[in-house]
């Protein structure tokens, strides 16, 4: 199946940052994915915060990883032992044009490109790059200039993603995926100090989907570009719903931590009901807005 | 994430202490906590019993935890992770620091233990008075056989037919040796070992502790069969963990 140019096996991703950083864990992913995405890479290496930098609570997950990862030349390096199961997208995050287009050279053997224009705890990164229209705007001509792999803009909720994705849309993104972690925190009340050692960080999980879900159906309505959904999807109903919310594709996450084969699993459901309802996946994308 | 209150504290020595929390976590040997030492990091530690952790002071977050007095409170995520096996004749074989688990292993067992336990020093050697059968080195000297516990094990003769689990935990160095030794013997797998990577959420999402196989030290592991960690210690195609 073909989504924004890009060949895919079956229409679930994996999400960028969730075991990412080593090839062992996305080989093993590929397997059953119809896609990979990588954690996001940068030029230069990053630590990342202090742990602790994940939590847990009854609704999902709250992260400040804080875009640890090695510098673009080392993980290039190891992505080179990737298995090809799938196709691979390598997750690129930056602060300006130039370092974007540095990345895409690094990464040409990529099978795609997605910009993390979203992570919504990284200064200077991510979200705080998303902000800027114009600026999201040269990015991706820029890097749409140096090629010809498919480029998806990753966008954030906590800000104007309609407008966003009209914006990417325009500079000939091939695809939306929508959304990335939404700000959050936590705060332990017998120390009486924020969880997070960043204070605050991204929630993830089950929380979200309802959110996520608006997103695709918004973004779905204005633009004509293919959209990706991700957020709290964790088995084959969410799916559906996605699908017939708009998504073209969606992108598991946080659901890793139910099971390593999540992605297996929920085609299984997937597959089984559309044979039983005599539809292809294609068939449900956008159904529910029909009038 | 809960808080629990550390009872008291046993330093064994300057380096090492035992911090006894209020109340036992439902658990096994072999499963880890992911410690807050409020003010400092969050770091892995193993159980040591259901209700101790055992700290080797190595950076700041362990030098402060082996300083505690009792009384202190620690934010806990976990237990986490895979434990060790049970069996009926077992071989227990710790470096150092890699005690903490076995030490809890050891007294969950109902079977008859051998318990071959190495470390820098005798300071360093920690509940040896808890091991009924029990063959000590140290590298110094200063206890026990002078060397490795790996040499001690081949000085030694075991027979390892004559265990049916071999149980292994401690450093980097040591636990590639003893693959080795326990591969020669064909021993791999009836042998668990416990084993370190980084690790930053503990609970299978970050990908900072995924071994070059794809298995994650905090969810497959961090105890495995000796014959899956082949590709960890036949393969350095990959970095070593330290520099990851
Ligand atoms: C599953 C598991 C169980 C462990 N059990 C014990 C135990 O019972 N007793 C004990 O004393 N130690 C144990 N460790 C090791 C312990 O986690 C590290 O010594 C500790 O994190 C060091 O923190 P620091 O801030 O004092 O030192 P730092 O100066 O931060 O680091 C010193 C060394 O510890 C390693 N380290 C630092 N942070 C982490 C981390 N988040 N995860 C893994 N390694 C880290 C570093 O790579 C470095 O080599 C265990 C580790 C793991 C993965
Ligand atoms: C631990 C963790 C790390 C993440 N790292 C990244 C990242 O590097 N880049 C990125 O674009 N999104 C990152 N995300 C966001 C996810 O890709 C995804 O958009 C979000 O978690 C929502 O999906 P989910 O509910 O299925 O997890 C991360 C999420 C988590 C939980
Ligand atoms: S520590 Fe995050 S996956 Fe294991």
């Amino acid at each position: 199946m073909e989504v924004g140019r890009l060949n895919l096996k079956n229409p679930i991703m994996l999400a960028s940052g969730i075991l990412g950083s080593h090839v062992g864990s996305l080989n093993r992913i590929a397997k059953q994915a119809g896609a990979v995405v990588t954690k996001s890479v940068g030029l230069e290496g990053r630590e990342g915060y202090k742990n602790p930098c994940i939590v847990t609570w009854e609704c999902g997950i709250l992260n400040a990883v804080g875009l640890s990862s090695p510098p673009a030349k080392d993980f290039a390096r190891e992505l080179r032992s990737f298995n090809k199961t799938c196709p691979l997208i390598v997750s690129l995050f930056g602060s300006n044009p130039e370092e974007f287009v540095e990345l895409v050279k690094i990464f040409d053997f990529a099978d795609g490109f997605e910009l993390n224009l979203s992570c919504p705890h990284a200064k200077g990164l991510g979200l705080e790059v998303g902000r800027d229209f114009d600026l999201v705007y040269e990015i991706i001509r820029k890097v749409k200039g140096k090629t010809n792999k498919p480029v998806f803009a990753k966008v954030s909720a906590n800000l104007d993603y309609v407008e966003l994705a009209k914006v990417c849309e325009s500079a000939k993104a091939d695809g939306i995926v929508a959304i990335n972690t939404v700000r959050g925190m936590a705060i332990d009340i017998v120390s009486k100090r924020p969880v997070l050692s960043n204070v605050s960080g991204g929630v993830s999980g089950k929380a979200i989907k309802p959110i996520a879900l608006k997103c695709v159906w918004d973004i779905y309505e204005e633009v004509n570009i293919p959209v990706i959904g991700c957020g709290g999807i964790s088995n084959w109903k969410d799916v559906v719903e996605f699908a017939l919310a708009g998504a073209k594709a969606v992108q598991v996450g946080s659901a890793f931590y139910h099971s390593y084969d999540v992605i297996g699993n929920i085609l299984e459901g997937l597959n089984s009901y559309l044979r039983i309802n005599g539809l292809r996946f294609e068939d449900l994308v956008g159904l529910a807005h029909r009038r | 994430m809960f808080c629990l209150r550390v009872r008291r504290v046993v330093r064994h020595s300057e380096k090492v202490s035992t911090l006894i929390l209020e109340r036992e976590v439902p658990s096994k040997p072999g499963q880890f906590l992911m410690v807050n030492v409020i003010g400092y990091e969050e770091i892995p530690l193993s159980l040591s019993s259901p209700n101790s952790i055992t700290v080797k002071a190595v950076g700041e977050t362990t030098k402060a935890l082996v300083k505690f007095k009792g009384g202190e409170i620690l934010g806990i995520r976990g237990p986490f992770g895979k434990s060790f096996t049970p069996s009926n004749r077992a071989l227990i074989i710790a470096g150092g620091i890699g005690i903490a688990p076995l030490r809890y292993l050891y007294h969950w067992l109902n079977a008859e233990v051998t318990v071959f336990y190495g470390a820098r020093s005798r300071d360093e050697l920690v509940f040896l008075e808890e091991f009924e059968d029990v063959h000590v080195s140290t590298d110094d000297g200063s206890y026990g056989f002078k060397g490795n516990v790996v040499q001690l094990l081949k000085r030694s003769n075991v027979n390892f037919d004559c265990f049916d689990r071999i149980y292994c935990c401690g450093p980097p160095v040591m636990l590639k040796s003893l693959y080795e030794l326990l591969k020669k013997n064909d021993a791999l797998k009836k042998s668990e070992f416990s084993i370190e990577r980084f690790m930053r959420c503990g609970i299978g999402l970050c990908g900072s502790c995924v071994l070059e196989n794809g298995l994650r030290v905090c969810r497959e592991g961090p105890v495995f069969r000796g014959d899956e960690l082949t590709p960890v210690f036949e393969r350095s195609l990959y970095k070593s963990h330290e520099d990851r």
